[in-house]
């Protein structure tokens, strides 16, 4: 159980030792770093859902700069600002349906199946962007990333709608419990009687859904629809899911686990920019704290079983 | 003597695999190993070959006491064993699997191929196998994947040779293949153990037999002077006990109708009809094809023919979904591997195959899930601190009481029950069986996949034998033991009066 708490405790000593160090507690900084961790925080939790079944989604980065591509293309041709980006959404949630039909009917790996539409949708996002960003962006659109809502970011409430979202589904729907039982044991699902395809599939698509939303964030966030945005995304998202307590082989993970672990990293970085830490070194802690993470739960596991 | 065991004895935890294992095998001779499943031979035949240690008795080889600590160190004095799953890497080919793990190399671990590659071919040559040094193993068919394996086994000089039921995925032509290498070893004077089922085939090479039953060697002589119903008296046997005795009802109409199902190799030509209220028993030997007829009834692997009826009604067959909307469950013999996610709450396991039922909308009703959970840990007497509590922390029998569960409040009508009373403690066996025997009392029909014939023999209504997938014979549920063991292990023809 103390194991279980580890990621709150290490938030918690992380928060109250960056107290110490001034103008973190400026309102200025902690809203920049509720903007900055939003993004990958929205993507984690869709990766959340996709590790829970034991599976992987390597192109969340690149749905993310689809989502936030297609959504801003959407608004510089005249639709208006929700229409745009529902459209991100879609265009998200459709890339996610596609990973989750090749894995689920192909029976391929999903490791190989994102890393190959990594590539795909990345090169497509060039393709249909002739690699330029878009522009021409209503300016209002600039709230979604940048507003203030009941004297926070408006990105806080998108990011806890979407993650009570996630919570629910994963809680207290037949979607959320057969991902943890197709995680857990895919054979015994399938002996079960589940429907093992059409739910992964749901899975993929959603994580794409929210995907496409974090494209409109960061679309929002620089006024452009950048094609090469969200490069190495996917990496902290998984880092986020891992350090939160989430399993590479299925069925563990949590909304409240993967928020923990997307504001650890969120933290360290501001931290080490604020203490004026090289970027370089950010990388490598980061990096750091995934192995720690992941092996202090081994030993949890190993000493439980 | 090539090889002397006495009294050899192995744990597993608190289960006893071996507790008195008595074997002599001489050189130059075929030595037949026979027992029920589960009875001690591979266990027994693991510790020769190195792959366990014992726990007590003593082994002689070449009249030296011996204890080896791996596979390798057995090698080393000449005994090799040639298993029941082929342990190639099949991507590559005959001659680099022969040398698998010893390959010959020069300095700086650069490889001697050319050498290696014409040993390989001398050998397969010496040996008349229809076999090249250099062609890919995942190109020969199961019998010359065993033959590699017997190359393995003899490459480095064997004088003790282990077969581990070699014959039992081979077709008629290529198990004589083997016999009739098994003969040459035994010209050139090494000694064979040959773990069987199939007798009447080894009658011509086999030299003595050795007997096994829970555990302990029963009886070891020469095979020439040992009449089938002497063998099958060794072989079972087992004291029935106050296990548990159930009172059939009459049948209703029938439930599970199966007709002429076929699959290559393992089924052939199965009927069978189970009624409203009966439970009817499946025995036979490892490899008979049990566990095949119920995975093709409950849709995991495609048959080529046949059909499956329930309660009138003809199945797609095409995957678990079907069976399980037809009313059909299955309790699979590895509870671990396919019958239970066992990392998740026990409550979740009991509810997965009817989340339908208690969501609306895809959303799940947490009250009336909650019910269930409690009404079917009560009612099966569950032993858990509660329905969140980790199903792996249960005891086995509790575990497969969950699995039953899960189908019961699916709604299931027709229960393939395979191997249910595996790795669960005598108590809870009688648990098992009384849930079984309610089940049936509800109007449910009941198939029972079981080695354990006495278990059979208590339970069962009535008792189907399967014998290399066909089912070879039908007995009353009260029968003895050794007229289930007649059909399991013997041709027909040649059924004792």
């Amino acid at each position: 159980m103390i194991q279980r708490l580890l990621p709150f405790a290490t938030l918690i000593v992380l928060f109250v030792s960056l107290c110490f160090v001034p103008n973190f507690l400026s309102e200025t900084n902690l809203s920049s770093v509720i903007r900055q961790t939003a993004v990958i925080n929205i993507m984690a939790l869709g990766m959340t859902m996709v590790i829970i079944t034991s599976g992987i989604d390597l192109s969340v980065g690149a749905i993310l700069a689809m989502g936030g591509l297609i959504g801003t293309m959407a608004m510089e041709h005249g639709q208006p600002i929700p229409v745009g980006i529902a459209v991100g959404i879609l265009t998200g949630a459709f890339c996610g349906f596609v990973n989750g039909f090749l894995t689920t009917r192909l029976r391929i790996n999903s490791f190989i199946v994102t890393l190959g539409t990594l590539g795909i949708i990345r090169g497509l996002t060039l393709v249909i962007s002739n690699g330029l960003p878009v522009h021409k962006i209503p300016p209002g659109f600039s709230y979604l990333g940048e507003g203030t809502f009941i004297g926070v970011p408006f990105v806080l409430w998108v990011l806890l709608a979407c993650g009570a979202l996630v919570h629910f589904i994963l809680e207290h729907t037949k979607l959320g419990r057969y991902s943890f039982a197709i995680g857990s044991n895919p054979d015994a699902a399938f002996y079960a009687g589940i429907p093992v395809s059409f739910h992964m599939t749901c899975v993929y698509a959603i994580c794409g859904a929210l995907t496409g939303l974090a494209g409109m964030i960061e679309a929002s966030r620089l006024m452009t629809g950048q094609p090469t945005a969200g490069q190495g995304y996917e990496l902290q998202a998984i880092a986020a899911v891992v350090i939160g307590g989430g399993s590479l082989r299925g069925g563990e993970g949590s909304v409240l686990g993967t928020l923990v672990g997307a504001l650890i990293m969120g933290l360290l970085s501001n931290g080490s920019d604020l203490l004026g830490i090289s970027p370089y070194w950010q990388q490598a802690i980061i990096g750091a704290i995934i192995i720690l993470a992941v092996s202090v739960d081994e030993l949890r596991k190993r000493r439980s079983v | 003597m090539l090889l002397e065991l006495k009294s050899v004895q192995k744990r597993f935890g608190g289960v006893t695999a071996l507790r008195n294992g008595n074997l002599s095998v001489r050189a130059g001779e075929v030595h037949l190993l026979m027992g029920e499943n589960g009875a001690g031979k591979s266990t027994m035949m693991k510790i020769v070959a190195g792959m366990q240690g014992y726990d007590g008795g003593e082994m002689l080889f070449e009249g030296r006491p011996v204890r080896f600590n791996s596979p390798k160190e057995a090698a080393a004095s000449g005994i090799a064993m040639v298993h029941q799953e082929s342990l190639l890497a099949p991507h590559l080919t005959v001659g680099e699997n022969i040398f698998l793990g010893r390959e010959e190399a020069g300095p700086l671990g650069i490889l001697k191929r050319s050498a290696m590659m014409e040993r390989a071919a001398k050998l397969i040559e010496s040996h008349g196998f229809p076999l090249k040094a250099d062609w890919r193993v995942d190109r020969l068919s199961p019998a010359g994947r065993q033959l590699v394996e017997i190359c393995r086994a003899i490459a480095s000089g064997t004088s003790l040779l282990i077969f581990d039921e070699p014959t039992s995925s081979l077709s008629e032509s290529e198990t004589k293949e083997v016999f009739a290498i098994v003969s040459k070893l035994k010209e050139k004077g090494a000694g064979v153990i040959y773990i069987t089922h199939r007798l009447e085939e080894l009658r011509s090479v086999g030299d003595r037999v050795t007997v096994l039953r829970d555990g302990a060697t029963v009886h070891t002589g020469e095979l020439k002077d040992l009449t089938r119903a002497q063998l099958i008296q060794h072989m079972v046997g087992r004291d029935l006990g106050a296990l548990y005795s159930r009172n059939p009802i009459p049948p209703g109409k029938p439930l599970l109708e199966i007709k002429n199902l076929n699959r290559s190799r393992l089924l052939h030509d199965i009927s069978l009809t189970v009624r409203a209220g009966e439970i009817v028993g499946i025995a036979g030997l490892m490899g008979a094809g049990r566990t095949e007829l119920c995975r093709a009834v409950f849709g995991i692997d495609a048959v080529e023919s046949g059909s499956i009826a329930v309660d009138g009604q003809p199945l797609p067959l095409s995957s678990p979904r079907d069976a399980v909307a037809a009313g059909i469950a299955l309790i699979p013999e590895d509870r671990q591997k396919t019958g239970l996610a066992t990392q998740l709450p026990v409550g979740w396991n009991l509810t997965l195959s009817s989340l339908g039922a208690h969501s609306r909308a895809g959303v799940l009703d947490s009250a009336k899930l909650a019910a269930t959970e409690k009404q079917y840990i009560d009612r099966l007497r569950i032993k858990t601190d509660g329905p969140s509590q980790r199903s792996a922390r249960l005891s086995g029998g509790n575990q497969q009481k969950i699995v039953i569960a899960k189908w019961v409040a699916q709604g299931a009508r027709v229960f393939l029950f395979d191997e249910p009373t595996r790795g669960i403690d005598v108590g809870a066996k009688t648990e098992v069986f009384e849930v079984m025997d309610s089940l049936a009392k509800q109007g449910a029909a009941i198939l029972m996949v079981s080695s354990e014939l006495t278990e059979l023999i208590q339970v069962a209504d009535r008792i189907l034998v399967m014998r290399q997938g066909r089912i070879s014979g039908e007995l009353p549920g009260r029968t003895t033991q050794e007229k289930i063991m007649a059909l399991a292990a013997f041709e027909q023809e040649e059924a004792p009066q």
